[in-house]
């Protein structure tokens, strides 16, 4: 079972992408395309991409220079999607905060600078796992990608946690979903270029497979399951009352809050 | 190897951080203890008069330099305390104004969101002035400037009282 060409290999490999394909066409089906337009580029585009991969996988006629030529298109391809939709969810989480947008910005500008640095010096320092560079070059190549996706996709969680952002549900069901393939891509591709056997290769090949599709049924689950419509009247324990809906006034809420400004100021 | 051990230590690392956030974040929206009762006391005087430039002039002045250097670091410790408050206090009053965002009432949603967006200047600051504090922890003798913690602090204290005004005029006659 836990080998290449076994049935949960096949269905690992190609069940994530159907599913994927399924969502952007539910996201099309009920106006979502329009909220997260890259997520939904993102979804085909790498869903279609793993098919055509499978499929030249599986063709006996294909032969392996055909299969890594097709490998290395579709990564370039999903790389140059997956930091455009970082940019688009963080436009969706700081985007509500006029005062944080440019900061942020400049600080995930930063960040990004230093990621590709440190992601280039990783990529000189690591061994090289296949003596053909068709072969070894994607590996490599992943590495990079999955290093800077992850920095900066924690980059934006950390600023999120430290100003205590109120980020919409879908935004950080979908950072989620990214954040834990890339992490798991990451390590595992680590741990792949240090270990020539086979039965390793294909373990690890089987996790990062698990893990996709796990962040699949993420982004699923945040993107079709519906938010539940906040609450207008007030919770009793969260603070001072929101507005004319809210009911009675809690002046002891507010009383304690004047009382601590008051201290601030004299 | 080497590489692959720092890789999978940065992966899980970052998962784990990410992990918590979104747990947190999910615990948050379930509510906890009011928000108010969380603010801590900030003797502003005491904060201004750390922060003034003219009275480490006047320690540097009167004091020999190694006993210079021992009194800056104990303000600049006493700073950073005053810093951390007021980020605390700063991320109440963002919890507080995030609740009110969603009043009917469009000046006091109004008010709640220029709240918000004060409160994340002052952490902001906040942010940049720990960083300052711990650089010049280790070069007592460089300039510092907190101030701008402080001013985001009194144009928190006028938006939230604009918040509590809207939302209980009563209570504003007690400000």
């Amino acid at each position: 079972m836990l080998q290449a060409h076994s049935y949960l290999w096949h269905y690992l490999w190609v069940a994530p992408n159907l599913y994927l394909l399924v969502l952007a066409y539910l996201m099309w089906r009920r106006g979502r395309r329009r909220n997260y337009p890259v997520f939904f580029t993102f979804a085909i585009v790498a869903s279609v991409g793993q098919l055509i991969l499978y499929a030249a996988d599986i063709i006996p006629w294909v032969s392996a220079d055909a299969f890594w030529t097709v490998l290395w298109c579709g990564l370039l391809v999903e790389a140059l999607v997956k930091f455009v939709l970082i940019g688009e969810l963080f436009e969706h989480i700081f985007g509500p905060y006029k005062s944080l947008v440019k900061f942020g910005k400049i600080l995930i500008r930063g960040v990004g600078a230093v990621l590709v640095f440190i992601a280039a010096l990783v990529a000189a320092f690591s061994p090289v796992s296949n003596p053909h560079i068709i072969v070894s070059g994607p590996h490599l190549l992943e590495q990079t990608i999955y290093l800077i996706e992850s920095g900066l996709l924690l980059a934006i969680f950390v600023l999120a946690a430290y100003f205590r952002l109120s980020s919409d549900r879908t935004s950080l069901g979908i950072c989620l979903g990214l954040a834990i393939s890339a992490c798991v891509h990451l390590a595992t591709w680590a741990v792949a270029a240090n270990n020539s056997s086979k039965e390793v290769s294909v373990l690890l090949d089987l996790l990062h497979m698990g893990a996709y599709h796990v962040s699949v049924l993420i982004w699923s689950y945040y993107l079709l399951v519906p938010e539940k419509a906040p609450k207008k009247h007030r919770d009793p324990s969260t603070g001072p009352s929101a507005g004319p809906s809210a009911g009675p006034p809690h002046e002891e809420d507010l009383d304690v809050w004047n009382r601590e400004l008051e201290r601030l100021v004299h | 190897m080497t590489i692959a051990i720092i890789l999978v230590v940065a992966a899980l690392g970052t998962l784990i951080v990410i992990l918590t956030f979104t747990v947190s974040q999910g615990l948050q929206s379930s509510g906890r203890t009011g928000p108010a009762t969380e603010i801590r006391p900030m003797d502003v005087a005491a904060f201004r008069n750390l922060v003034d430039p003219a009275e480490d002039d006047y320690l540097r002045r009167r004091l020999p330099a190694s006993d210079f250097r021992l009194v800056r670091r104990e303000r600049l410790r006493a700073m950073a305390a005053y810093v951390q408050s007021a980020k605390r206090n700063a991320e109440v009053l963002v919890r507080i104004a995030q609740n009110s965002t969603l009043a009917a009432d469009a000046q006091t949603a109004e008010a709640a969101r220029r709240l918000e967006d004060n409160a994340h200047l002052l952490q902001r600051n906040c942010m940049f002035a720990i960083v300052k504090i711990y650089i010049a922890l280790a070069w007592p003798n460089s300039s510092l400037a907190a101030a701008p913690v402080l001013q985001g602090y009194e144009e928190l204290n006028h938006s939230a009282m604009l918040l509590g005004r809207l939302q209980n005029p009563a209570a504003t006659m007690r400000i």
